[in-house]
Parts: structure tokens; C-alpha cells; sequence
């Protein structure tokens, strides 16, 4: 799909903790369609490099744009209002609200909020619950949800924004096998929805399955970039971040083909 | 979704129910004394209201709102003692001129969280107090400013019990127009997650300072209605920490993040109070342990119900309704609906009782 337009890129983004370069030098591009793999070991700088584009944490260096537009170092609200969202690794319901008004939230402030009443925000939500699968449980307060369905409301606000850009970081960690192949048919749903992604994801089987290319990271730059099945063979990578085990059972399963 | 409309239509009874009564109350003739206790205890309303927005539904613990009442009292005090203003307009400039400060400091102290929060303000308070005692050009400084009384006395208790009764109204129906908002869910949202409400759109800075600045008006109106009831202010009478104190326990006690909330917990913080500091039961003077004997009943109603009165009273009241929609076809009497109530009640006490562990 490289002929669609670019929608978001990152030139050489950077974030430093004090003198630790968390995220440094990353070149990033975005196309509309994509969905793209974000990967790389615990403490690569995954989630660091989501919250400098989101504007959830100060960029250091480098440049974000957004469809033509310079949006470095705009504040997170203004970011969510243009179109980009996200989800929380670890999640962040509302916990004194319902199912329902925690969707509406996003309904309401997010890209297409600002022409939205609160009643069209909470049909809206009822909407976005149907399509992921939550309609029945909209009254319950969120506090009462398991794991797998607290996720599936993260995904569920971050739609009602109606974004553009949806960055997912790791919606599947701590789900069952059956929990996961739901949500990687969900993740493909948003995509033909014309929605554009980027997973942060440690479950590669759902990598390899969703995403057209993947994007590695470690020690906070950028390791390689490529097709998931070539990506995952890459020596580097392999050193890096997968061990050799991941690597063979690909190599056998090519051999079966 | 019916349901929902159900609970709030009787809340809007039982409220309407409960005006009524202190509407009716000074036709069958009051005491001066239960004149200054319900005036006080409607002032006492209104400023929990105030700070409900801001620590109950926003989640931020302001201990500084003593400033507001402050500067309410003094705006009333300065324009119509020195500029020869009458009353009412002044309410309205206390309430802006609050709001103002409000927002001004807040733009700075809201960007603290948690603990820093609240010592924050708790400094602006005092910094404020301070201010108004050495700017004495404008203030009159510690000695304080008299203001007229208003004449004949039957007309100043009718006139304040019922001006005072109408902020809590008002104060009720800004908070009820305010949460149903987006600008309501914002503030909620702010409480369960600040990083979550940015990301979904909610410019918290701004959503902050309103709920900051509408506390600030509702506290100092009740601050300017308070200077020209009372008659006199001085900056320790007015800044006195325990009005922002006494404010929160109102909250606490009747249920934060809730309408209904600063009204019963304000009613209930007041007739406790009373009735320790002016009976004397066996002949015992109670008015001396008065501090002791609230703190420990306070320390009691959150051992017990910890998410205050209203929270307990709508958790009976829908045990209770589970278990007649249970008994389908049984008959639906009020007495036997209170005593599941009642049962209900006994059970919330015991289970928060247990869950309160040190």
C-alpha cells in the first residue's frame, strides 16, 4: 500500500530522560492504510516513543508531523483532537463511570467531538460498544470488568474519537489464546475502517498476522524495518530482542510451505 | 437507563420534600437561636457545594477555599462600607471577584497533584489572609470592618434564612446543570484518570480552572451574604482555616462527587455540632468535649460509610428494590420495603466495617 499518502512521520524524534537517551534519532513514516508492528525488547522505548508523539510527554528533539502539519510538542488534548489516539499499556478506565460514559467521553472531546451534544456523544458510544463487542455490558460500572474486556474498552474509547491514527500498545498482553484471536479480528476491522495503526505488541503471532510491516526498536532507535517475516529472521533482531527459538519455529513452518 | 431516571426522580422528591419543609419552617415560627443555626447551616451548604466541584467530582483536594469566603466577605464589607453600595449587587462582585482570584491562582497551583495540592493551597489561603490584614489603606487591617444592620430584626432572620436557603438551591441546580454537561464528564474523568482525560481530548487545564473558579464563586458568594449577616468581618474571623474544614467534612460525610451530598452532610455536620455544643444531657456539659466528641463521630461515619450518607442511603434503597422485584406477585407494601431497606443498611454497615482495616 506505499502509494497512499503519508499521514504521519517522525524525523529524527528524540526524548532524554536527564542525560538517558530514551528514544533518540527515530525516523518514522506513516501511511494511510498501514498497519505497522512498533517491536523491540522491555525498555526499547516503545511506549516513550507513542507519549512523545501523542504529546503525553515533552519531545526532546526532532519533529512530528501530522498530514502536511508540524505538530511537535503540541499538548496531548490538541493532538487527540486531530484525529490521533491511543490506548494505555496498562489501562486507564474511568473507574467511577459507566461502560457507556466512558466511551462517550471520547465521543465528546475527541476528533469528531466538538460538533457532538452529550446525548449524540452516549449513542454514539453505544455504537463503537456494539462494533467491539461490549453493548451488553455499557451500564456496568468499569471497575467491575475482567482484564480482557477492560481492554476492550480502552480500544472502544480510543475509536469513539473517531481518529486517524489509533496507536495500540499491547491491547493483547494478558489475554488468553481464544481473548486474541478476537482481538486481532477486531484489530483488522478498524483497519477496513480506513483507520491507520501502530501496535505495540510482545504477542508476534499477532504481529505476524496483522501488520504489514514491522518497525524495531532498541536502546531507543531504530534496529530495522521491514516485512514481519523478514524482520523476525533478521540476525540483529534475533540478538536483540527474540532469541533463536522464535527464529527457528518461523524457519520450520516456511519449510512446510 | 430507566432505572436511572427512576432513582433521580426520587431524589428529586425527597429533595423537593426537604425544601418544602425549611421553606414552611419560619411560618410556624423559629427562635433566634434555630434562625443563626439554619442560616449558618446554609452557608455551611453552600460552601461544600462549592468545594464538592473542585475535590468531589475533580478529584483535587483544595484545603485553601477559606480564601473565596474571605474575599467575598471583604468585597461585600469594602463596597458597602466605603463606596455606600447596596447588598445584593455586592453578592455577585464577591462571587466574581473569588472566581477571578480562583482562576488566577489557579492556573499555576492546579498543575500540582495530590498532597501538593492541597499544602499549596492551604498557603495561598494564608498568604491571603495576610494580605487583607496588612493592606489596611483598603482593608481597615486586623481591626476589621463593621457593616449596618438590617432592620427590624424579624426582617433580617426572614431575609437571610431564605436568601441563604436560596444559594443552596442554587447551588444544587449548578452542580445538577454542570455534570450531565461535557464540561461534568471532564471533571469526572479528570478524578479517574488526568493522563486518560488528556488523551481523549479534554483540555484539563482549562476544565481545572473552571471547576476551580465556580468553587471559588460559590464559596464567596456565601462569604459576602456572611459579612453583611454578620455584620462585621476581620481577616481572622473570615480566613479562619476551619470554614474550608468544616466544608470538607460536610462532603465527606454526605457523600463526595454527589448533588445531594454537601446538602446531607452539611444538615448533619450542623446538628451534630449544635447539639453538642448546646445540650446538656444528664447535665452534662458537652460543649467542652465539643471538638473531641465531632472528630470521633467523624472518624466513625467514615469507618462505616466511607463514600459518605447518600452513598448508603441509595445502596439500601436499591438492595431493597432488588429484593421486591425478586418477590414478583408479592405485596409491595412501604413498611415492608423499609425494612429490607433497614436490613440492607445493617448489611452495608457491617461489610465497610469489615473492610476497614488499619
Amino acid at each position: 500500500m506505499s502509494h497512499n499518502e503519508i499521514i504521519l512521520t517522525t524525523e529524527r524524534a528524540g526524548k532524554t530522560f536527564g542525560g538517558l537517551a530514551a528514544v533518540s534519532k527515530v525516523d518514522l513514516t506513516l501511511r494511510r492504510g498501514d498497519v505497522i508492528g512498533l517491536i523491540g525488547p522491555n525498555g526499547a522505548g516503545k511506549t516513550t516513543f507513542v507519549n512523545i508523539i501523542t504529546g503525553m510527554l515533552p519531545i526532546s528533539a526532532g519533529k512530528v508531523t501530522y498530514r502536511g502539519q508540524d505538530i511537535t510538542g503540541w499538548p496531548a488534548y490538541r493532538v487527540a483532537r486531530l484525529g490521533i489516539a491511543r490506548t494505555f499499556q496498562v489501562v486507564k478506565p474511568f473507574r467511577n463511570m459507566t461502560v457507556r460514559e466512558n466511551v462517550a467521553v471520547g465521543a465528546m472531546y475527541g476528533a469528531g467531538g466538538a460538533r457532538r451534544s452529550t446525548r449524540e456523544a452516549l449513542r454514539r458510544a453505544d455504537e463503537v460498544l456494539e462494533f467491539v463487542g461490549l453493548l451488553d455490558q455499557r451500564e456496568r460500572h468499569a471497575e467491575q470488568l475482567t482484564l480482557a474486556w477492560l481492554k476492550r474498552l480502552e480500544l472502544a474509547k480510543a475509536l469513539a474519537m473517531e481518529p486517524e491514527v489509533l496507536f495500540l500498545d499491547e491491547v493483547m498482553a494478558g489475554l488468553n489464546p481464544k481473548e486474541i484471536e478476537a482481538a486481532m479480528d477486531l484489530v483488522r476491522q478498524i483497519n477496513q475502517r480506513g483507520i491507520t495503526l501502530l501496535i505495540i505488541e510482545h504477542v508476534m503471532k499477532a504481529i505476524i498476522g496483522v501488520c504489514q510491516n514491522v518497525f524495531v526498536l532498541h536502546y531507543g532507535q531504530k534496529l530495522a524495518e521491514g516485512r514481519p517475516e523478514e524482520v523476525l529472521r533478521d540476525p540483529k533482531v534475533i540478538e536483540a530482542y527474540l532469541g533463536k527459538k522464535y527464529a527457528e519455529q518461523l524457519e520450520a513452518r516456511d519449510a512446510e510451505n | 437507563m430507566r432505572e436511572a431516571l427512576r432513582q433521580n426522580r426520587n431524589v428529586v422528591i425527597v429533595g423537593l420534600i426537604g425544601l418544602g419543609i425549611f421553606a414552611l419552617l419560619p411560618l410556624f415560627g423559629l427562635s433566634g437561636f434555630a434562625y443563626r443555626t439554619l442560616t449558618s447551616m446554609f452557608l455551611l451548604i453552600v460552601t461544600a457545594q462549592g468545594w464538592n466541584l473542585i475535590g468531589g467530582y475533580t478529584g483535587y483536594a483544595a484545603f485553601g477555599n477559606v480564601a473565596f469566603f474571605g474575599l467575598g466577605a471583604y468585597a461585600t464589607g469594602i463596597l458597602m462600607y466605603r463606596h455606600g453600595w447596596s447588598f445584593l449587587p455586592t453578592i455577585l462582585v464577591g462571587g466574581l471577584v473569588a472566581a477571578g482570584y480562583a482562576a488566577l491562582i489557579g492556573l499555576p497551583v492546579l498543575r500540582l497533584r495530590g498532597h501538593y495540592f492541597a499544602i499549596a493551597t492551604l498557603g495561598v489561603a494564608e498568604a491571603t489572609r495576610e494580605i487583607v490584614a496588612w493592606w489596611t489603606p483598603v482593608t481597615d487591617g486586623a481591626a476589621g470592618i463593621s457593616l449596618p444592620f438590617l432592620k427590624p430584626i424579624t426582617l433580617a432572620q426572614n431575609f437571610f434564612y431564605y436568601l441563604a436557603l436560596g444559594m443552596v438551591i442554587f447551588g444544587a441546580f449548578l452542580t445538577w446543570f454542570i455534570i450531565r454537561r461535557k464540561l461534568g464528564y471532564s471533571w469526572i474523568a479528570i478524578r479517574a484518570d488526568e493522563d486518560a482525560a488528556k488523551m481523549l481530548g479534554i483540555n484539563t487545564t482549562v476544565s481545572k480552572v473552571i471547576a476551580y473558579a465556580l468553587t471559588a464563586f460559590l464559596v464567596g458568594i456565601a462569604g459576602s451574604v456572611y459579612a453583611y449577616y454578620n455584620s462585621f468581618i476581620a481577616p481572622e474571623e473570615v480566613f479562619k482555616i476551619d470554614r474550608t474544614l468544616q466544608a470538607i467534612l460536610a462532603v465527606v460525610l454526605g457523600g463526595a462527587g454527589t448533588i445531594a451530598g454537601p446538602i446531607a452532610g452539611g444538615v448533619l455536620f450542623q446538628l451534630v455540632s449544635t447539639f453538642l455544643i448546646f445540650s446538656k444531657p444528664f447535665g452534662i456539659d458537652l460543649g467542652q468535649f465539643h471538638v473531641t466528641i465531632m472528630g470521633i463521630f467523624i472518624v466513625l461515619v467514615i469507618i462505616f460509610t466511607p463514600r459518605g450518607v447518600i452513598d448508603l442511603v441509595t445502596r439500601s434503597a436499591r438492595e431493597a428494590r432488588r429484593v421486591h422485584a425478586d418477590q414478583a406477585g408479592g405485596r409491595r407494601s412501604t413498611w415492608t420495603f423499609l425494612k429490607d431497606g433497614a436490613r440492607a443498611t445493617r448489611l452495608i454497615l457491617a461489610q465497610n466495617r469489615q473492610q476497614f482495616k488499619i
